[in-house]
């Protein structure tokens, strides 16, 4: 699932969410210096009630958190959500980052009954699709940690 | 501000009616209430709409399209959307209406027609649309958020499969003596735990469907009421809330919550709630009618702690000990339930009052609440909004 980026040429469903890291991915967030909100995505504000708003900057989340919540879908949802092929049965998870704040992303590599809340996951990225021009197209997912 | 009270309602049964329009549906839920109500379409002097947002530029003027098929008179028609509590917002305008004084008689309406399976993304603007994300990024149908609350409540409750069918199991024998449910079957727990997975681990028979229907409720002021029925029930509370900073629920749409609560979980609905209560001056130990969301059966369960019918992780207990069966402390959803009638956005909010009218005025049959003297509805609600209505006879 993870993409080797040496030879294959990728571009993000999505900009600015996530990065590639040399192991993985990093979620891309925000942090107000004012209130201390940690806000996802970066481009969604959201603030403690009377905060002035000023000081937001851009931070990218640790790689790794534990798993607060999770599901597994058993149905495939329509368009917009697009994949190469069914990818049903597929688990999805709620991770808690050190910084506050959860971040709900497909799980990758594991079984339904293998997850258990408070496991350690890191971050890392999942090929929905190839494009037109043969490249991979990314989003970030989470991988248990061994 | 006056006493409101309503004095009609009407409805179109749910089910799928692929040969109806939003105004078919409309025309029927309309026409019943104002015959119930005794009030003539001409005595009508505001109306509340709840938009229906799969009915492009007609479903967002819904109360324009109504009004049209009744005879245009030149009132105020406010067209409202609030999520799932949009019904809910149309009679709070209707109610807001007559309360100032500036009217006696008004009218609210929520109509819908689902599309087919998952409800879906309506914009491709993902810097402005949440929903795109969700969507494009990680295949999240509604459920999943439901289910990933629901394995939180597990870990931290010990909720078991066998609480999550025993919802549906309960809610299925009261659909089954509804005229208007669209789902009629009784379920046993044994066929309910059968049932597909859908979003572990919320099955198929725990998860409501998307329904069409319609609901309408004619209000008055209370001092008037008396000229058009003598069976009037009055509204004590009409509230909304929205989300809380701080709230700890993966809302709808968002990819993310604050890991640390600074506020309840579900907080526009305990806001609403919690209102409510205190304008009606009435707790949830004297409600003993309540039509929950039941979108799901974890939000039975989390309904029955939000709005402060039990502690936390004590519903499970409620449940199994039978407090929310029809004769128990409080019937919760004896109307059968979302479960029995799948949700309509733009209208189920006012169905879930149009059902606490009925047992208040004692008309529920087989599955009539003994001696129901005060009923509330409570709405769920994407994005942070919720509304409660307090009714007592």
């Amino acid at each position: 699932m993870n993409p080797n980026q040496e030879e294959s040429p990728y571009v993000f469903a999505l900009p600015d969410l996530f990065e590639i890291a040399d192991d993985g991915a990093q979620i891309k967030a925000a942090r107000c210096n004012s209130c201390g909100t940690f806000f996802f995505p970066a481009y969604h504000e959201q603030h403690r009630p009377d905060c002035s708003r000023e000081n937001v900057e851009q931070v990218l989340m640790s790689k790794v958190g534990k798993l607060a919540g999770y599901t597994t879908q058993y149905y495939m949802p329509p368009l917009p959500f697009k994949t190469e092929k069914d990818i049903t049965p597929y688990s999805i998870g709620l991770i808690d980052f050190p910084e506050g704040i959860q971040i709900a992303g497909i799980i990758v590599g594991s079984e339904e009954s293998e997850l258990k809340i408070g496991q350690s996951f890191e971050t890392t990225t999942y090929r929905l699709y190839q494009d037109d021009e043969g490249r991979d197209v990314l989003t970030w997912a989470f991988r248990l940690v061994k | 501000m006056r006493d409101v009270s309503i004095v009609g309602v009407g409805m179109h049964p749910w089910g799928k009616f692929p040969e109806k329009t939003f105004v078919d549906l409309g025309v029927k839920a309309v026409g019943d209430a104002l015959k119930d109500s005794g009030v003539p379409w001409k005595a009508i002097q505001a109306i509340g709409s709840g938009i229906y947002i799969w009915g492009g530029n007609a479903g967002h003027l819904s109360g324009q399209y109504l009004a049209a098929a009744f005879g245009e008179t030149g009132i105020p028609i406010i067209n409202v959307y609030n999520a799932c509590a949009t019904g809910a917002a149309a009679i709070r305008t209707a109610y807001m209406s007559i309360a100032s004084g500036e009217v006696d008689v008004a009218l609210a309406v929520g109509v819908d027609i689902s599309p087919a399976g998952f409800l879906g993304a309506k914009s491709d603007d993902p810097k402005q649309d949440r929903d795109v994300l969700r969507w494009r990024m990680v295949g999240m149908p509604n459920p999943v958020y439901w289910a990933i609350e629901c394995t939180k409540r597990m870990a931290k409750f010990g909720t078991t499969e066998e609480d999550l069918a025993r919802v549906k199991v309960l809610l299925s024998q009261y659909g089954a003596l509804n005229p208007n449910a669209r789902y009629k079957k009784v379920y046993t727990l044994e066929e309910v735990l059968n049932s597909k997975m859908v979003s572990y681990p919320l099955r198929l028979y725990e998860i409501c469907a998307t329904s069409d229907g319609a609901a309408a409720v004619v209000l008055c002021a209370s001092e008037k009421a008396a000229q058009y029925t003598s069976n009037s029930i009055s509204i004590s509370a009409c509230t909304m809330g929205s989300a809380i900073y701080g709230d700890p629920t993966l809302r709808i749409s968002a990819l993310s919550a604050p890991s640390h609560a600074e506020a309840p979980l579900l907080s526009e609905s305990y806001s609403a709630s919690q209102q409510a209560y205190r304008i009606a001056g009435i707790g949830p130990e004297d409600v003993n009618v309540l039509e929950l969301p039941d979108n799901s059966s974890w939000h039975y369960l989390q309904y029955l702690e939000t709005c402060g019918f039990c502690g936390e992780g004590e519903a499970e207990k409620m449940l199994r000990d039978g407090e929310t069966v029809i004769g128990g402390r409080v019937a919760v959803c004896p109307s059968g339930g979302f479960s029995s009638f799948g949700e309509a956005i733009g209208a189920q909010a006012v169905w879930q009052v149009v059902e606490a009218i009925n047992q208040l005025r004692g008309q529920c049959g087989q599955r009539q609440v003994p001696n129901a003297k005060v009923a509330m509805a409570q709405t769920y609600g994407l994005m942070g909004n919720s509304a409660t209505t307090i009714m007592k006879r």
